[in-house]
């Protein structure tokens, strides 16, 4: 079937079998490999997107289910010259990036928390990426890097 | 103490860019046109014969391009180090449940999946040993090979260190604690799963691009199951998406699989599990059941330990001689004692099997003897922390292995700092004084010592290269892997100090079997120690070069030259950039690369008189965590962490952090939840729905520290991080349970029954998820 949808602010159409995940169709079928796939049971967060500005698990959600929808990936994450945007600096500068397998999801679920709570406490950034599983840094520079990313762009916006 | 430029100065991860922006490619994110998606049959037995393998029915199914099984290797895929008793696909036998059978080459995964479905496998079951314990009975059914000397074919191993004879000395001791300790298996979790990518080359040969830690391991196994020269293998390592050790032997093996699949095609090659086939397939931490055995005297003075454990290996040896091996080197803790000895001994089970995890047999003693030394303390009625400060190893002192320490012992400096920063004294007044509520709060402590590197394992050296190009970028390579742990920006840091550039002209290569050399393998906390010295060595080589050129250009002596920033100066000239003396030296001639090769000091280990120098240094380092306990719900929330370590000079803080608390976060998953649990041979826990490790919520905030006590022979003094940082995590928040409860839980994981009931509740396990995971999969 074709499906239609806005990926990245770009239309796209895709032809696709209608019983694969969104995870395949971005992967298999549109090369973003920038979304990770680690367990397919929606534990991990590594196949972490944004479907109408939520943050969903692309490997629980039908590919049909995206027809006449926004989805966000990483590739659609950056500044407006194509380089790293202030969060994605931020995790580079705090040091939460290590395998880095994860970092796409957590870069994602960050974005989806700050666009809801501008001004999030240590705590409550916590609880955004509980559904994002990380093996190797103990989630404390990712914290500290999202933090660092919500107090920037509340200066910026003063 | 030296002012460095960039050694120990806020830096940035080199490959961090190419993560945050989605763009590095893992294996699984490769495609090449026309290439074939493997998948393996694997055993839903623990146990069996392999009565009748035909895949002659597979190669009918549409789609499905290859098959292979043991037949297609040379000696039936053989391979292994130390002991050579594993296959690239099982041979005859499989003897645990996930072992592969066949592998399958198809034009879609989904046909590849038929494939498998479609092949002809008859399993005999044969009798299956679960039980370590049992592992040497007359009767025990046979697992490990059969052995020359008449040793049971189950005995893998026994590792000693002896001094003296506690037995005599714990009769004459005050105090004796006596009590047995148990650890279960525990599942890497890397995020990225396994996979491998062979790609044929056009002379015969192949590529492979392999998640691995060490490529030059699975290139001389490639070479020797598909009889191929060195010169036609070349295994080179994308971003590895985490490893902890898992990424070895099981690896190894979808290197051997891809290969023989592309060889036989003609095609390239891709395996990528699937998160049940990781866990079913993989190699865990092995379990370990311990007898400990500590005597002092009333004063506080520790004087004996005893220390007896069997180590659980599984089917299969993998790495569990070395593991076994640092286990015991370890198993006494920090300590010095008038007399010690420890016997370990390892065997082989149906339960998976046990290979390399971080910590690599020191995590699993640690927890043992780091909660027995805590029990002797609480019987002396002392403080833990100035119980182990009176006892603990210092420059001078003779460890229990005959090894006179001469520097770098830090670990008295840790135990004071991490008792300030914890605000310990204060807090374990306070929480003696609590009231008898469902929630109780404690606070534990445990230290640790861990050899660095690979210690008497084995030959021990390491060469990097470097170049300076056309454009003046400079490149180093290494053939040890960065699968997360920083290496990469510690060789680029490293380079940048010694030859005094900014460290954004460098860019260092992955490994790569046709141009790194070869630094034996990525294990062991080796890499700043090992990689780092070769490094710097090489750069010293190519920045002598490139002095001659600035005496040259600069018409002085070499003891003349100095530098301002980047730039030469010589004692008249004006000071000339960097360039120039590149660009003189090119015009004298001369070859802007260089190479540099570091061998470890030498060491020895008497292996049956369990005695003398097993690690040239050792880093040391104490935990403290405070805990919530819910009597109720047998929940532990552990509500702060601080962590003093001695790694000697830090070179990358952000990284060395980094490798701290994410040794944490592995640590408090073994001390709460993760028991990749056995029934019948049939792990409980195939996904993450089911193995639950931590997340951000689970993980407090942490506070740490690093006392650098240099070691001479190290890189600017540095020592070792990535293994040490989890190994006293579990013994640390098992001391703050029982400072909270009263209550010891001498068996991990501190789970919500052991700590509610003291016990766990018999669940009845069972096959069915990994037989339709097998099936499906």
């Amino acid at each position: 079937m074709l499906i239609k949808f806005t990926l990245n602010n770009q239309p796209v159409a895709v032809e696709a079998p209608p019983d694969i995940t969104l995870l395949a169709l971005l992967r298999d079928y549109l090369k973003l490999t920038g979304t990770k796939e680690a367990c397919e049971v929606g534990e991990c967060g590594a196949c972490s997107v944004l479907l109408d500005g939520n943050l969903v698990n692309s490997c629980l959600i039908a590919a049909p289910s995206v027809m006449g929808r926004e989805v966000v990936t990483i590739e659609g994450i950056h500044d407006a010259d194509g380089g790293p945007n202030d969060m994605q600096r931020n995790f580079i500068s705090y040091g939460a990036v290590q395998c880095g397998y994860c970092i796409p999801g957590m870069v994602v679920a960050g974005e989806a928390l700050l666009s809801k709570n501008p001004h999030p406490t240590r705590e409550e950034i916590r609880v955004a990426l509980a559904g994002n599983l990380c093996r190797c840094t103990g989630y404390m520079q990712i914290v500290d890097a999202i933090e660092a990313t919500a107090s920037e762009r509340a200066k910026k916006s003063q | 103490m030296t002012e460095y430029q960039y050694i120990g100065k806020p830096a940035q991860r080199v490959d961090a860019l190419e993560k945050v922006m989605g763009k590095a490619k893992y294996v699984g994110d490769m495609t090449l046109p026309g290439m074939l998606y493997g998948r393996t049959l694997r055993s839903d037995l623990p146990h069996a014969r392999i009565k009748k393998l035909d895949v002659s029915p597979a190669l009918k199914v549409p789609g499905v391009v290859a098959v292979i099984t043991s037949e297609d290797f040379t000696d039936h895929g053989v391979f292994g180090f130390p002991i050579s008793d594993l296959y690239m696909l099982a041979y005859e036998k499989v003897r645990y449940v996930g072992e592969g059978i066949a592998t399958v080459a198809a034009e879609t995964p989904e046909a590849a999946i038929e494939g498998v479905k479609a092949i002809v496998c008859e399993l005999e079951p044969l009798p299956v040993l679960l039980d370590m314990d049992h592992a040497l009975d007359p009767d025990a059914p046979q697992v490990g090979p059969t052995r020359s000397d008449g040793k049971h074919p189950n005995f893998l191993g026994h590792y000693p260190v002896y001094k003296g004879n506690p037995e005599e000395l714990l009769k004459e001791c005050d105090v004796v604690v006596d009590q047995r300790y148990e650890t279960v298996m525990q599942e890497h979790a890397y995020i990225e799963t396994e996979g491998g990518l062979a790609i044929p080359t056009a002379e015969g040969g192949v590529v492979v691009y392999l998640s691995c830690q060490s490529p030059f391991i699975p290139r001389g196994h490639i070479c020797r199951v598909l009889s191929l020269p060195e010169g036609k293998v070349r295994v080179i390592v994308p971003p590895v998406g985490g490893s902890f050790g898992g990424k070895d032997d099981l690896n190894y093996q979808t290197g051997g699989q891809v290969a023989a699949l592309a060889l036989k095609t003609g095609r390239p090659v891709r395996i990528t599990f699937s998160r049940e086939e990781s866990i079913l397939a993989s190699y865990k931490r092995g379990a370990m059941r311990m007898h400990i055995r500590l005597g002092a005297d009333k004063d506080g003075t520790l004087r004996a330990c005893q220390f007896k454990s069997t180590y659980d290996s599984g089917a299969y040896s993998s790495q569990s001689p070395f593991t076994s091996w640092r286990a015991s080197i370890h198993a006494m803790g920090a300590y010095r004692y008038d007399a010690c000895t420890v016997d370990i001994n390892t065997v082989y089970t149906n339960q998976g099997y046990a290979g390399a995890y971080r910590g690599f047999g020191n995590t699993e003693v640690c927890s043992g003897i780091e909660q027995a030394i805590d029990e002797m303390a609480e019987a002396l009625n002392m403080d833990p922390i100035d119980f182990r400060l009176k006892n603990c190893l210092r420059v001078g002192d003779v460890t229990p292995h005959g090894q006179k320490l001469t520097e770098s012992v830090g670990l008295t400096d840790c135990l004071l700092a991490v008792r300030k920063m914890s605000d310990w004294d204060r807090k374990r007044k306070e929480f003696a004084a609590q009231s008898a509520t469902d929630k109780r709060r404690g606070i534990g402590v445990a230290a640790l010592f861990h050899g660095t590197s690979l210690g008497a394992e084995g030959i021990d050296e390491a060469t990097g290269t470097i170049e300076i190009h056309d454009d003046n970028l400079v490149t180093l390579t290494s053939g040890l892997t960065d699968y997360g742990t920083g290496s990469r920006t510690v060789y680029t840091l490293i380079a940048a100090e010694v030859l005094g550039i900014d460290p954004g002209r460098i860019r260092i290569h992955r490994p790569d079997t046709n141009t790194a050399i070869d630094s034996g393998p990525t294990v062991a906390s080796r890499a700043t120690m090992l990689g780092g010295n070769a490094t710097k060595v090489a750069a010293l080589n190519l920045l002598q070069i490139l002095d001659w050129a600035a005496a040259d250009l600069l018409h002085c002596d070499l003891h003349q030259l100095h530098r301002v920033g980047e730039k030469y100066v010589g004692p008249s000239e004006e000071p000339v950039p960097w360039e120039a003396v590149v660009e003189h030296a090119r015009e004298m001639g001369l070859v802007l690369s260089a190479h540099g090769k570091w061998s470890a000091p030498k060491i020895q280990w008497d292996e049956e008189h369990g005695t003398g120098v097993p690690y040239f240094a050792y880093h040391f380092g104490a935990q403290v965590a405070e805990v919530v306990v819910d009597l109720k719900t047998g929940a532990t929330d552990v509500v702060g962490f601080w962590a003093v370590h001695d790694s000697g000079k830090v070179i990358f803080p952000q990284g060395a952090y980094g490798q701290l608390y994410g040794g944490i976060s592995h640590g408090l998953g073994y001390a709460l939840y993760e028991d990749l649990d056995f029934q019948d041979g049939y792990p409980q826990s195939i996904n993450f729905d089911q193995y639950l490790i931590p997340t951000s919520v689970d993980m407090p905030e942490i506070q740490a520290g690093f006392v650098e006590a240099l070691y001479s022979q190290g890189p600017y003094g540095a020592k070792n991080i990535a293994e040490p940082a989890m190994v006293p995590t579990a013994p640390t928040i098992l001391n703050a349970i029982a400072n909270a409860t009263g209550r010891r839980i001498r068996k991990l994981p501190a789970n919500l029954e052991r700590v509610m009931l003291g016990r766990v509740l018999n669940k009845k396990g069972s096959p069915v998820s990994c037989k339709v995971a097998l099936k499906i999969s």
